[in-house]
C-alpha cells in the first residue's frame, strides 16, 4: 500500500513497482483513508510519507502498528535526519528511504522486509500444509482407491468460496488454524459410493462418508506433524459440516494454503490454514 | 451434553458485551436440537480440544453482523459486512472463547481453542454434532444472538 498526499509521487512509486513482483493494492492520499484501507487489504507493506494533510506519517504509522503490531512500514520522505529515524522507529517503521528513491533502493528495501514473511509461508508450506497433502494422496488411495498427487499451492484470496459440501477442522496447539476438506456435491456422491462399496441408501449417508474421510485425511496429517515436532502437541477439534451454495469462508488473519486433488471423480480439496504471527 | 458445561459460554456473553459498549444481554430461549442449524447470514465457529471437546456457533443475520461491528468500532457506520467488519466479529468471537475456556479453567478444565471460523452466506446448512445440541437464543438490544453448542467432557 501506498501512503502519500501526492498525486505524482504515488503513480511514481506505483510505476516502479509495476516493474517487479509487488503489487500496490491500496493507495491512500491522508492517514484516515491509510488506516481503513489497511485494514481492508491487510497489504503486506506499506510505503509512507511524513507529510500528510490530516496528521504525519509518524503519527499514522503508529496507529497502523497498533492495528496490527506485524505491520512493515518503510517511510519514504524527502527530509531524512537522525531525529525523524528515532521518532520513527519507536513508532513502529522498519526503514527509511529519501525521495526520489531509486528503483533498486526500494525493491532492495521492501525484499528486505519480506523475507520474514516469506520464509514464514515456505516453513509453513512445507513443514505443516505439506504433511496435509500426503495424508490426502494416501486418505484417496485407501479409502476410495484414488491414485492422485496432490498439489500444494499458497492461498492469497479473501475467501474459499465452497458450493457443496465443507468439513471444517480446527487445529489447536502451535500453530493453531484449522483445517477446511470441501468437494462438490456430485463428487461427494460419486465418493461415498466408492467409499461404501455400492448405491447409497440414506440421503445422509453421503455427507457421513466425506466426515469420516475428512477426519481421517487431517488426523493423519497432523500425526504426522506431531510426528516431526516432539514437542509441539497439535489437536483437533470435532468436525463441523457446511453444506450448501456460495458458502463463503473468509481466510482472515490467516496463511493459508490450498492443496487439491483432481480426481476422475471431480475435485477435492483441502484449505489448511494457520494463525498469522504465532 | 452435560448441561452445566453450557454455563461458561452464557456467562462469557454476558460478561464480554457489556465490556464492548453493549446494554447486558438477556437469556430469551434454550432449547434442545438434533437437525441442523441454518445460516442466518454470518456464522462464526469456534472448536475446542484438551479437556472438553466441541464446537461453539454464532450465527447471526447480516444485519445484527453490522449492528454488532459498529458499536465494537464506537458508533462507526458500517453499510456493509466488509473486511473490517469482519475482523471486529473474529476478534470478538475469539473474547467470548477465551472468556468461556477461563470460566471453564475454573470448573477444572484445561481447554484449548482453534482460531475462529467466519463463514459468510445464506441458507447453508451447519451440522456440529452427531446427535442433540443446545441452542441459546440471545437478546442483544432487539438483535438476536443465536448459540449452538455441543460440547462434551474428554476423558
Amino acid at each position: 500500500m501506498i501512503v502519500d498526499d501526492s498525486r505524482v509521487s504515488r503513480l511514481m512509486l506505483a510505476n516502479n513497482l509495476a516493474k517487479t513482483n509487488f503489487e500496490v493494492v491500496a493507495m491512500a492520499k491522508d492517514a484516515a483513508e491509510a488506516l481503513r484501507l489497511y485494514e481492508a487489504e491487510n497489504p503486506d507493506l506499506v510505503t509512507m510519507d511524513m507529510n500528510l494533510p490530516d496528521s504525519d506519517g509518524i503519527e499514522c504509522s503508529r496507529k497502523i502498528c497498533a492495528m496490527d503490531p506485524g505491520a512493515k512500514i518503510v517511510m519514504i520522505s524527502a527530509m531524512k535526519d537522525a531525529n525523524l529515524i528515532e521518532q520513527g522507529r519507536a513508532a513502529g517503521i522498519s526503514a527509511f528511504l529519501q525521495k526520489p528513491v531509486s528503483p533498486n533502493d526500494l525493491l532492495d528495501t521492501l525484499m528486505l522486509l519480506c523475507q520474514e514473511k516469506i520464509s514464514r509461508i515456505a516453513f509453513l508450506r512445507e513443514s505443516y500444509a505439506k504433511p496435509f497433502a500426503a495424508s490426502l494422496k494416501q486418505g484417496l488411495l485407501d479409502l476410495v482407491h484414488l491414485h492422485v498427487e496432490p498439489k500444494t499451492e499458497y492461498y492469497e484470496k479473501k475467501y474459499l468460496e465452497v458450493n457443496g459440501i465443507a468439513i471444517i477442522i480446527g487445529l489447536t496447539g502451535s500453530p493453531n488454524g484449522r483445517a477446511i476438506v470441501y468437494m462438490s456435491d456430485d463428487t461427494m456422491e460419486n465418493f461415498a459410493k466408492r467409499m461404501l462399496g455400492g448405491e447409497l441408501e440414506d440421503e445422509d449417508d453421503a455427507q457421513e462418508a466425506v466426515e469420516e474421510a475428512a477426519n481421517i485425511f487431517i488426523g493423519h496429517g497432523v500425526s504426522a506433524i506431531n510426528g516431526i515436532f516432539k514437542n509441539k502437541e497439535m489437536r483437533i477439534t470435532p468436525p463441523g459440516t457446511f453444506y450448501g451454495s456460495g458458502v463463503k469462508m473468509t481466510t482472515q488473519k490467516l496463511v493459508t494454503f490450498k492443496i487439491t486433488a483432481m480426481t476422475e471423480i471431480g475435485e477435492i480439496g483441502i484449505n489448511v490454514g494457520f494463525a498469522e504471527g504465532d | 451434553m452435560d448441561a452445566k458445561l453450557v454455563n461458561p459460554f452464557i456467562e462469557a456473553f454476558m460478561a464480554v458485551m457489556p465490556m464492548l459498549g453493549f446494554q447486558a444481554p438477556t437469556r430469551k430461549d434454550m432449547s434442545v436440537k438434533n437437525k441442523n442449524a441454518v445460516s442466518k447470514g454470518v456464522v462464526v465457529m469456534v472448536g475446542f480440544t484438551k479437556q472438553l471437546r466441541g464446537n461453539v456457533v454464532y450465527n447471526i443475520t447480516d444485519e445484527t453482523a453490522r449492528f454488532i461491528a459498529s458499536t465494537m468500532m464506537m458508533g462507526m457506520p458500517v453499510p456493509e459486512f466488509d473486511a473490517m467488519a469482519q475482523s471486529a466479529i473474529s476478534e470478538l468471537s475469539n473474547m467470548l472463547s477465551a472468556n468461556a475456556a477461563t470460566n471453564l479453567t475454573q470448573m477444572g478444565l484445561d481447554v484449548d481453542i482453534s482460531t475462529p471460523n467466519l463463514t459468510i452466506g445464506e441458507g447453508f446448512s451447519v451440522k456440529i454434532s452427531d446427535s442433540k445440541y443446545l441452542v441459546i437464543a440471545m437478546d442483544l438490544q432487539g438483535h438476536n444472538v443465536e448459540i449452538a453448542i455441543s460440547v462434551d467432557r474428554n476423558y
